[in-house]
C-alpha cells in the first residue's frame, strides 16, 4: 500500500500578498473624496439631474471598493465571470421589470 | 463567497427594483419623504462604513505578516467603528419615531378647505400630519415642498417609509451578521489560529462581505436620504 500523501487545503493558500497599507490608504481617500461629493451633490439642488449625478458617484464609488478593497483586480476568470453576471442578472432583473410598469396604461393609485 | 454575493446582490436588487418603480410613480412623494429624514447621521455612516471597509484590509496585511496585535487591533477598530454606526442608526430610528413618521392606519380630523375654499374637516393619517409638521420645521425649501403637496400626496410618503424602513433595516441586519462574523476572527486572532502567510484568507473572505454590507450603504446613501432637498442651516441629530 502506498504512503498515503495528504492533500494540501487549498483554501488556506493564496499566493498573492494583500494589498499595501500605501495602496489601502490611497483607495480609502478616493472613496471618502467620492462621499464627500457624494454628500455635496445631496445639498445640492439639482432637480431631476441629481439622482442621476448622484449615482454616477455611487457606482465610481462601487467600482473602486470592488475592484481595489475586495482585491477583483486581482481576481482570476472565474472571479470575473461572477462578478459580471451579478450584474448582467442585476441589468436584466430591472430591465424585464421596469419596462413593464413603465408601459402600463394605468398607475397604481 | 463571491456566488454568494451574487446572491445578495440579486437580493438588494430586487428592493431596489421595487424602490425604482415606486420612485419613477411618485416622484414628488419620495422627494419630500428623503427631505424629511436625517442627513447629518446618514452622512457621518457613510464615512464610519468607508473607514471599518479601510481597517478591515488592514487587517488583512497585518494577519499575512504575523502582526498579531496588529491584526487584533484593526478587526477590533473594524468593530467598533461598525458597532457605532448602528448606535447612531438606532438614534435616527428613535428621532423618527420621535417625529412620528412611522407608517400606520391611525387617523385624525383637521381643518382644510374644499376645492370651493369653504372651510371642511377632513379625516387623514396621523402620518400625514406628522410629516407636514416635519418639513414645516425645516422650512425654506422642505416647506415649500410641503405646502404644495395634497393631503393625499402626504399619506402616500408611507410608501417611502417603508422603503426605507426595509431597505436600512436588512442593511443593518447585513451589518449585524457581519459583526457576529467579525467577533468570530477576533476570537480565532486571539487564540493564535493565524499564522504568518497562511490563513489570512479567512480574514480575506469574510472582508468581501464587510465590503459588500458598505457597497449596499453607498448605493443606499443617495437613494433614500440624498432625494431630497436638505439645508446646512437645518442639520441637527
Amino acid at each position: 500500500m502506498s504512503d498515503h500523501v495528504q492533500k494540501p487545503i487549498i483554501f488556506e493558500e493564496d499566493h498573492l500578498p494583500p494589498a499595501t497599507i500605501g495602496g489601502s490608504t490611497l483607495t480609502f481617500l478616493i472613496l471618502a473624496g467620492l462621499a464627500c461629493m457624494a454628500t455635496l451633490i445631496g445639498f445640492t439642488d439639482l432637480g431631476p439631474a441629481k439622482v442621476w449625478v448622484s449615482l454616477a458617484v455611487a457606482c465610481v464609488q462601487g467600482i473602486v471598493l470592488t475592484v481595489f478593497f475586495m482585491d477583483l483586480r486581482h481576481g482570476d476568470k472565474l472571479t470575473w465571470l461572477t462578478a459580471v453576471a451579478a450584474l448582467f442578472w442585476t441589468f436584466l432583473l430591472f430591465l424585464f421589470t421596469i419596462t413593464d410598469y413603465l408601459t402600463r396604461q394605468f398607475f397604481a393609485f | 463567497m463571491w456566488l454568494f454575493l451574487v446572491t445578495e446582490v440579486l437580493f438588494f436588487g430586487g428592493v431596489l427594483c421595487a424602490y425604482t418603480a415606486y420612485r419613477i410613480w411618485y416622484p414628488k412623494e419620495f422627494e419630500a419623504g428623503s427631505t424629511a429624514l436625517n442627513p447629518l447621521i446618514a452622512t457621518i455612516n457613510t464615512f464610519l462604513l468607508l473607514s471599518s471597509s479601510f481597517t478591515i484590509t488592514l487587517a488583512i496585511r497585518s494577519a499575512y505578516k504575523g502582526e498579531h496585535a496588529g491584526l487584533r487591533l484593526w478587526l477590533v477598530a473594524t468593530i467598533v467603528l461598525g458597532t457605532v454606526f448602528l448606535c447612531f442608526k438606532a438614534r435616527e430610528y428613535y428621532g423618527d419615531y420621535e417625529e412620528g413618521l412611522v407608517p400606520s392606519q391611525q387617523k385624525t380630523l383637521v381643518d382644510t378647505v374644499d376645492e370651493s375654499g369653504k372651510p371642511i374637516l377632513k379625516e387623514v393619517s396621523v402620518f400625514a400630519v406628522n410629516l407636514k409638521h416635519v418639513l414645516e420645521e425645516k422650512e425654506g425649501k422642505a416647506k415649500a415642498i410641503s405646502d404644495k403637496m395634497t393631503w393625499n400626496e402626504r399619506e402616500r410618503v408611507q410608501i417611502f417609509f417603508m422603503f426605507y424602513y426595509s431597505m436600512t433595516g436588512l442593511h443593518v441586519l447585513h451589518m449585524i451578521v457581519g459583526l457576529g462574523l467579525l467577533v468570530w476572527q477576533l476570537i480565532l486572532a486571539q487564540m493564535g489560529f493565524f499564522r504568518p502567510t497562511e490563513r489570512y484568507i479567512y480574514i480575506e473572505v469574510m472582508s468581501l462581505y464587510w465590503h459588500f454590507v458598505d457597497l449596499v450603504w453607498i448605493f443606499l446613501f443617495p437613494l433614500l436620504y440624498m432625494a431630497g432637498i436638505h439645508s446646512v442651516e437645518h442639520l441637527h441629530f
